[in-house]
């Protein structure tokens, strides 16, 4: 069924794998070598090898939601910090539509400075500041909840196969979960559901290199230690 | 176009958790409204200064440096040692913290903590000439400030006071009004030791000890030094907000009571 994937821990300089392969983002290609260029578990699948780092920052993908914070209203847009390098730029248009103007629309009627958005990476190529956009389900400004933060490295390790773990979680305690791609989750649902998730969430980060994790989780949101 | 940092921006609903928890007496990391972040306090780190402190507040981390030489004094105190107090915020501090001479928050930093010391009369400056008009001690306290989470006037007080009551200085004498090394090694002849209490004012609730989050969010600042006897020796207000009267007698009682238990603090990691 599915192709026998090799794991190994790698740190920079480290030979992944020699031959050829599709490779993913922080390896380096020199002559049939790939070398690792971060800390973190190496991935040596048929034909390709993936590297995901343990720290670092966020570094926007297009297409991946992110949880960001209104920073400043420029004339045409809204800046928004979204825990990365990079700032996130949601141009006017993309929410009041093509015939946003800005003599006739309040920009700040719609998000003010502070204001919590769920946003979708519409454009990034490292050159400019990624673009956002908020139109899709579930996306636009976030009203309400708690904020935690992780690294954006372990976010996959959150959602889990498929969404299992944080299935897991939201049905465990009963919260709802809204996770960036950037490392920021919101959670919303009643104070003692929002401390369980929060302390499982915290366990993720921590462990997130451990076989069994999702066991782990299980065993603790199901009344264990607490 | 890249849009630089300018200040911290706190989330809206981080803002209204935090005011919610105030109207309960409590605030977003647990802490009572009047009650400070665990304060840490070693000396002597640097072997090369006069005195040295480092001090950690929560996760603000503040070290101070004493150096302790010899030249001219200032025309209007001609009998008296001299006594400056510099601050800079090193860039890796705080995402917002930029490389370069000190900014105005440094240099007020600077200026408010310089201020603690020398109205608190806590350094016997008098002791400090050699021959009046012409040779003076002088004592240059130079403080970098680590990591920032708030709270950067407290912390850096704290600092300075620490490493000026642990500094050990060479004897001078005059021949001809040039400095002489005797060899022996005296300490600093201090007196009093002036603690420094900050108030934020977020809506109509106090708190001490604003940490970075609180401070993005306060309307007004309100800084007292007090010394040994309780007496308030310098103050400092901050931010646009306004204070009423009643908030400054509050704030000034807080900043008694807060200074004693701050006092021992620091008497007991100085000796």
């Amino acid at each position: 069924m599915m192709p026998k994937v090799v794991r190994k821990f790698v740190i920079p300089g480290d030979v992944i794998a020699v031959g050829d392969y599709r490779s993913g983002s922080y390896i380096e290609r020199r002559d049939n070598q790939y070398i690792a260029l971060r800390v973190g578990l190496a991935e040596i699948g048929r034909d390709e090898v993936k590297l995901n780092p343990l720290s670092g920052p966020y570094i926007p993908h297009v297409d991946d939601q992110v949880i960001g914070k209104i920073i400043d209203i420029t004339a045409f847009g809204w800046q928004v910090d979204i825990n990365s390098p990079f700032f996130g730029y949601l141009p006017a248009s993309f929410v009041f539509g093509k015939e946003f103007s800005p003599s006739t629309h309040d920009l700040s009627s719609k998000f003010k400075i502070g204001d919590l958005i769920a946003a979708k990476v519409e454009a990034f190529d490292r050159t400019r500041d990624p673009q956002l956009s908020i139109r899709g389900p579930g996306l636009g400004k976030i009203p309400k909840g708690e904020i935690v933060k992780m690294s954006p490295t372990k976010i996959p390790r959150l959602i889990g196969r498929k969404g299992y773990m944080i299935k897991m979680i939201a049905t465990q305690t009963g919260c709802e979960l809204k996770v960036g791609q950037n490392g920021i989750v919101v959670l919303t649902g009643t104070p003692e559901g929002i401390v369980k998730a929060a302390n499982a969430i915290r366990m993720i980060e921590q462990e997130a290199h451990v076989a069994d994790l999702a066991k782990k989780i299980q065993s603790y949101l199901s009344g264990g230690a607490s | 176009m890249s849009a630089v940092k300018k200040n911290y921006v706190v989330e809206t609903i981080r803002k209204a958790q935090m005011k919610e928890l105030f109207m309960k007496s409590r605030r977003l990391d647990g802490r009572a409204l009047d009650e400070f972040r665990e304060i840490k306090i070693k000396t002597g780190l640097i072997e090369k200064a006069n005195g040295s402190a480092l001090v950690s507040l929560g996760n603000t981390q503040v070290m101070a440096g004493v150096k302790v030489s010899t030249g001219a004094p200032f025309p209007d105190t001609p009998n008296k040692g001299m006594l400056v107090v510099n601050a800079e915020v090193l860039p890796l501090a705080s995402a917002y913290a930029e490389a370069g001479p000190p900014d105005e928050n440094a240099i007020e930093l600077a200026r408010v903590v310089d201020r603690g010391v020398r109205e608190s009369e806590m350094v016997e400056l008098e002791k400090l000439c050699i021959v009046e008009g012409k040779l003076v001690y002088t004592i240059f306290v130079d403080v970098n400030i680590l990591n920032v989470d708030g709270n950067l006037f407290d912390a850096t007080s704290f600092a300075v006071v620490s490493a000026l009551r642990t500094s050990k200085i060479p004897e001078y004498k005059a021949e001809d009004d040039k400095p002489k090394l005797t060899g022996e090694i005296i300490p600093l002849p201090v007196r009093k030791t002036p603690v420094s209490v900050t108030l934020a004012r977020i809506d109509d609730i106090l708190i001490v000890d604003p940490n970075a989050e609180e401070e993005a969010v306060m309307d007004a600042r309100l800084t007292f030094t007090t010394d040994d006897d309780g007496n308030i020796c310098a103050g400092q207000k901050g931010e646009p907000g306004t204070l009423t009267p009643l908030q400054v007698m509050q704030a000034s009682d807080i900043a008694i009571s807060k200074g004693k238990e701050i006092r021992k603090i620091i008497m007991e990691a100085t000796g």
